[in-house]
């Protein structure tokens, strides 16, 4: 009796304490505990003057550092300094802009604030965003993040809130239907797949874990599991690497111009920078070295490149040109592979074998024609029309032959039709800048799926040591998908479980 | 006095006098009335009795008090979880079933202890024996036996949120009225119950039983306007045991150490070698065709209430699946019981056809049946009405319980009925309400998910509803919770408490002697042949690292360097444990901050979200009107509500928190003087007399 009552004194004791500990917590909790880095653009999205982007946390100064080149000390707080902004593993300037260093707690969120004034193109803002992405402790700002942790941090008047829950409504809003658009392409299919198929595969985990003993759940879901979350893994990294879009936008889409000698190689590079830029000669291997400029196409900023005619010769001058010409389609992005319709055999039904062949010198390593080339048969207005629709009929009816263009680049005939094809593929290559903003969500895209890619390895880490841990990696896993494709709850797991099996018990 | 009156009541049970003798002796006001005498209740009972509360537990039948009415085993995957959690907080269900148990194995035990099921077979009768002796000797808490026709409702304090406020009981003969300010509700399948078998239905909760009076269903959804849904489940035949042909049925047997439940026992009271064992049998296609043929006279498996999906019929399990072999353990009822469960088989169909569809299993082909199974349908009052401390909303004062609530299981009807009863007792002494958080227990697992969610069927625990399954493993509940339940929120017994206390500073040691004892690869690789370490790995390798090794155990370590870690060794598989799990539990921290800290900021259960003065979209305002979150962690998990809806909220929350406590603050040093001058009964005179003897031994 007495050890209660003593007790009963206790909690009033802690009561008291417990109110007090609350708020001192509430306080110093954003302060003391250990809380990521975050950034985000902070300005508004689409194409703008200037744009702001912001970095939080305690790492902010070793991202100032790093990122706008400061070897030695931090700027001044509070005080505008001009630097080249540089991406730190590869060292490339991707702009000039102001930069300012907010040391905590006189900062926005009260923690240390490192700010990027740059410029407003959203290659130069995917660019940034993705440098500090790939800083380790850095991860992208989840909505309100900012307000939120200003908010934690006493440094928001109450009354700010208001407004403040305004602005990341029409941020979140922005966002949403962006994301909707995204999700009802075919990113978004490929992302849901990924989150369904590992959704089952936890499924099947979670069923084994929680219900094998005593049901009928064979040790064989798991052999199935341990197909598919590789498969997905490697998936998922595969779309990592090939994800390049930004970094051409930003650096432009390398095209290189390539075939045999004669074939109108520089004509062709001439009209696309409508200037006589290079020489041009009816002597074959005229052109000897690489001719290089940069243009814009239909909004896309394309680093275009003439190249020697491709031929063995004992020119030693002209032999080099050649080699150099070969590296250049190796590295190219796209190649636009020119042909002497001259030359085409005059057997319609010859001219795709001839192709083929052709292709296969010019790119002797590539694999998919389809996407890294453009077949253009030059010279059109010297073979009779019907010849023409003639070898149009064959190559229609041709599979897996690279997209073809027949013009001619003394008439400018079917230029036109030439220069649409283009853009399209350099769309395709790039991605619409216009569309939403890839800066934002492909950075955040990019960190999500990392850290899944990261988070299955944990599953054969422990698959044969610790079934709870293995599963904890899949866990890990399906929740930064989640934060793509929409959260995914224990509901729609137990949903999956009681689907594939009969539990009995 | 009431102290000898209590004795008198106590002596009464003791000595097997009638029941109803001592009702006409028990006292007409308690702190806390418990109604419902099953594994809620009971835990409701001891847990309100040991807060501190004048606790009375009313029951049908003090006979069925610890009745194990459907399956003769505890825990499992995800449910032994919660058995170790309530045997950490001091409730009984963990110490009966050490008592209990004739057949012990801990399930999954090649999956990770984070996932360990702890599981035993129970002796239905000892297992009744030990928890009617727990209560029928505990002081505080007096046992009646009657049935209750309504309760008692006045007006609502308005000082506090809520409708109505509860007062007492009444029982259903002679009109007995019983005041309290608390009571907790565990009337399991009895609301409204109905048992089906074959085209036959009839009132009540159990086989055997008298059907709980309409009257309680009454109050509940006329009086109290609470929202009823309706689920239901089933149970089978039970088998005559010396009619069973065991020799085509599996052996399974218990694991050669059982291992208890309780964290304050070392070993159960079977001896290893006196356990039994269970069998395993499959259904065949005649059992198939059995369910199809009976299927015109079955109208349990016709309604379209809804059953549990994971612990279904026979029936169910057929049709879903049809052309399946099923599995069918047969489990026995006790070391002496001439009975066997056949898990797996649970029907409603008429009882001829139920021997008929046994006998379709080679093992059971000449089995005979002791009594049927049957059906029952039951009403349960929405969850979402309840706060997580288990009290109603709308009701000051009343508590839920157990399958009123929806759930299903034993466990998870101890794990709610004892923290209902640690809330009964806390109101009823005028201390605040608790909740426990997702974040350290499964507990708190349970219960967000049920006020947060409400159910759609019988809600069971599967580890798999945990986010911080690997934190939350059985093997830890006891520091999680046991040095809480004594410091904060006083339902653990000082006995337990520094046993407890004692573990921590234990394993706390060891850990650090483990961290201490550093060796080169090459070293550990002379030390411990077996195991094959990294040749890439060039730094100096911890013991706890060491531990993190799959086939490493402490003892092998320990062997290394024994002057320093040998005198840890009774700690040897929980540091084990711990050093596999530490790594992955820090990472988790960061998030369970997070959620703790939205937890705490606690959302006014009485606001109204259609004209708060906030910016809210109508959707959002809808969507938290409908689930009335308690805590603003609960709003952010609600599907819908957007970042900035909580931003608005967390602002909302801010400033009229700091404005209540301010108001509670002047209401605290205007009700004392309130409270002394209160009319008390001499038990409560003793008791403040005993409180202030208290704080003078503190001091």
């Amino acid at each position: 009796m007495m050890l209660t009552c003593c007790r009963r004194s206790t909690f009033l004791l802690n009561r008291e304490g417990l109110r007090l500990g609350f708020r001192c917590a509430s306080s110093a909790s954003s302060a003391a505990e250990p809380a990521d880095t975050v950034f985000a653009l902070s300005s508004g999205q689409g194409r703008c003057g200037v744009a702001v982007v912001r970095v939080s946390g305690p790492a902010a100064a070793g991202a100032l550092r790093s990122v706008a080149g400061l070897s030695c000390g931090l700027p001044a707080p509070r005080t505008a300094l001009l630097r080249s902004i540089v991406h730190p593993q590869s060292k490339e300037v991707l702009d000039r802009g102001l930069v300012l260093w907010f040391p905590g707690p006189h900062s926005f969120t009260g923690e240390d604030i490192a700010e990027f004034h740059i410029h407003g193109g959203p290659a130069v803002i995917t660019g940034v965003l993705q440098a500090l992405g790939s800083l380790p402790g850095l991860r992208p700002a989840e909505a309100g993040e900012f307000t939120r942790r200003a908010f934690h941090a006493g440094k928001l008047d109450l009354t700010e809130v208001e407004g403040l829950g305004d602005l990341i409504h029409a941020e979140t809003e922005a966002q949403r239907r962006q994301a909707l658009r995204q999700m009802a392409g075919d990113l978004g299919r490929l992302y849901n797949g990924w989150s369904e198929q590992l959704k089952r595969c936890l499924a099947h985990v979670e069923a084994f874990i929680d219900f094998s003993e005593g049901d009928l759940i064979e040790d064989g879901v798991l052999n199935q599991v341990d197909i598919a979350v590789p498969q997905l893994q490697m998936e998922i990294e595969k779309h990592l690497c090939d994800e390049r879009k930004g970094e051409r936008l930003r650096s432009g889409v390398q095209v290189v111009i390539a075939g045999s000698t004669n074939a109108g190689k520089s004509s062709l590079f001439n009209i696309l920078c409508q200037r006589p830029a290079a020489i041009v000669s009816s002597i074959a291997g005229t052109t000897r070295d690489v001719v290089e400029t940069s243009l814009d196409i239909g909004g896309f900023p394309v680093l275009l490149s003439d190249t020697a005619g491709l031929r063995d010769t004992g020119d030693c001058v002209e032999r080099e040109g050649v080699r150099r010409a070969r590296q250049m389609v190796e590295l190219a992005d796209l190649t636009l592979v020119l042909v002497d319709s001259m030359q085409l055999p005059q057997e319609p039904q010859m001219v795709s074998g001839f192709l083929s062949e052709y292709l296969k010198n010019v790119l002797p390593s590539a694999k998919d024609h389809e996407q890294r080339c453009v077949l253009i048969l030059n010279k059109s207005d010297l073979l009779p029309k019907e010849h023409i629709s003639m070898i149009q009929n064959i190559l229609t009816q041709t599979s897996d032959m690279a997209p073809v263009s027949i013009l001619s680049c003394h008439s400018r005939e079917g230029l036109d039709s030439f220069l649409t094809l283009l853009q399209d593929r350099l769309k395709t290559l790039c991605g619409d800048p216009l569309a939403g903003s890839p800066s934002l969500t492909q950075t955040r895209h990019r960190a999500h799926l990392q850290k899944c890619v990261d988070a299955l390895n944990q599953y054969y880490q422990y698959r044969d040591i610790d079934l709870a841990l293995a599963a904890e990696g899949l866990r890990l896993g399906l929740s930064s998908l989640g934060r793509i494709t929409g959260k995914v709850g224990a509901e729609d797991i137990l949903d999956v479980i009681f689907r594939d099996f009969c539990i009995g018990k | 006095m009431s102290l000898l009156r209590r004795l008198l009541v106590q002596h009464h049970f003791l000595s097997n006098c009638s029941a109803r003798a001592a009702s006409s002796v028990a006292r007409q006001k308690y702190d806390v009335i418990v109604v419902g005498g099953g594994h809620a209740g009971t835990e409701a009972a001891a847990a309100a009795t040991r807060t501190g509360a004048e606790t009375l537990l009313i029951t049908q039948k003090i006979e069925t008090i610890g009745a194990l009415s459907c399956n003769p085993s505890l825990g499992g995957v995800g449910k032994g979880q919660l058995v170790k959690e309530v045997d950490a907080l001091d409730g009984l269900m963990g110490r009966a079933g050490d008592y209990a148990g004739v057949h012990f194995s801990i399930l999954n035990r090649r999956k990770g202890p984070a996932v360990w099921g702890p599981r035993a077979q129970l002796d239905r009768g000892r297992y009744k024996e030990f928890i009617q002796s727990e209560l029928l000797n505990m002081p505080r808490l007096t046992v009646i036996e009657g049935s209750v026709e309504g309760l008692l409702v006045s007006t609502a304090d308005p000082e506090r949120p809520g409708k109505h406020r509860v007062t007492g009981v009444r029982l259903a003969d002679g009109s007995n009225e019983i005041l309290s300010s608390s009571v907790v509700l565990t009337t399991g399948t009895f609301l409204s119950g109905s048992l089906f078998m074959g085209k036959t239905t009839s009132p009540g909760g159990r086989m055997g039983e008298p059907p709980s009076c309409a009257g309680l269903t009454h109050s509940l959804r006329e009086i109290l306007g609470l929202k009823l849904g309706r689920l239901k489940t089933g149970t089978p035949p039970r088998i005559v045991k010396e009619t069973v042909d065991f020799s085509l049925a599996q052996l399974h047997l218990p694991d050669s150490r059982p291992t208890p439940f309780s964290f304050i026992n070392t070993h159960t009271h079977c001896k290893p070698e006196e356990q039994i064992p269970c069998h395993l049998t499959y259904t065949t296609p005649g059992v198939d065709r059995v369910v199809r043929e009976s299927l015109h006279m079955n109208s349990h498996i016709q309604q379209d209430t809804k059953g549990p999906r994971y612990c279904p019929s026979i029936e169910s399990r057929v049709l879903r699946f049809p052309g399946r072999q099923h599995q069918v353990w047969l489990e026995p009822e006790g070391l002496n019981s001439d009975l066997l469960y056949p898990q797996g088989l649970s029907m409603t169909m008429p009882p001829e056809m139920q021997l008929r569809l046994i006998r379709e299993i080679p093992a059971l082909q000449r089995a005979d049946i002791r009594t049927p199974g049957y059906g029952v349908q039951y009403d349960f009052v929405c969850p979402t009405q309840l706060f997580p401390w288990l009290q109603l909303k709308s009701v000051q004062g009343l508590f839920l319980a157990g399958q009123i609530n929806g759930t299903t299981g034993y466990e998870e009807a101890a794990a709610q009925g004892l923290w209902a009863g640690v809330n009964a007792g806390r109101t009823a002494l005028s201390l605040p309400p608790l909740s426990l958080s997702r974040t350290e227990s499964y507990i708190g697992v349970l219960i967000d998910d049920l006020v947060g969610h409400g159910v759609t069927e019988p809600y069971r625990m599967f580890t798999s509803r945990a986010e911080f399954r690997t934190s939350l493993r059985p093997d830890n509940a006891d520091l999680r919770l046991t040095p809480k339940g004594f410091e904060e929120i006083g339902c653990v017994s000082s006995h337990r408490y520094l046993e407890a206390v004692r573990v921590r500073q234990g394993l706390s040691e060891a850990l650090s002697a483990l961290q201490s004892v550093t060796l080169s690869p090459s070293r550990w690789r002379e030390k411990l042949r077996d195991i094959c370490i990294s040749e890439t790995k060039s730094t100096l390798i911890s013991g706890e690292e060491m531990l993190q090794y799959k086939d490493v155990s402490f003892n092998m370590v320990a062997s290394a360097f024994p002057e320093i870690l040998s005198p840890h060794v009774e700690f040897s598989e929980r540091i084990k444990i711990e050093a596999v799990y530490r790594p992955h539990c820090e990472k988790q921290q960061r998030e369970m901050e997070r959620m703790r800290e939205e937890e705490s900021l606690s959302l006014p259960p009485d606001i109204d979200y259609f004209s708060l003065p906030v910016s809210l979209s109508d959707e959002v305002r809808e969507i938290l009107d409908k689930a009335r979150p308690s805590t603003l962690g609960a709003a952010t998990r609600l599907q819908g509500v957007t970042p900035a809806a909580i931003v608005h909220l967390l602002n909302y929350v801010t400033r009229t928190g700091r404005r209540s406590r301010a108001q509670r603050e002047t209401d605290r040093r205007t009700k004392i003087p309130d409270w002394k001058h209160r009319p008390q009964t001499d038990q409560q005179v003793e008791s403040n007399q005993n409180q202030e003897v208290g704080i003078v031994l503190q001091n």
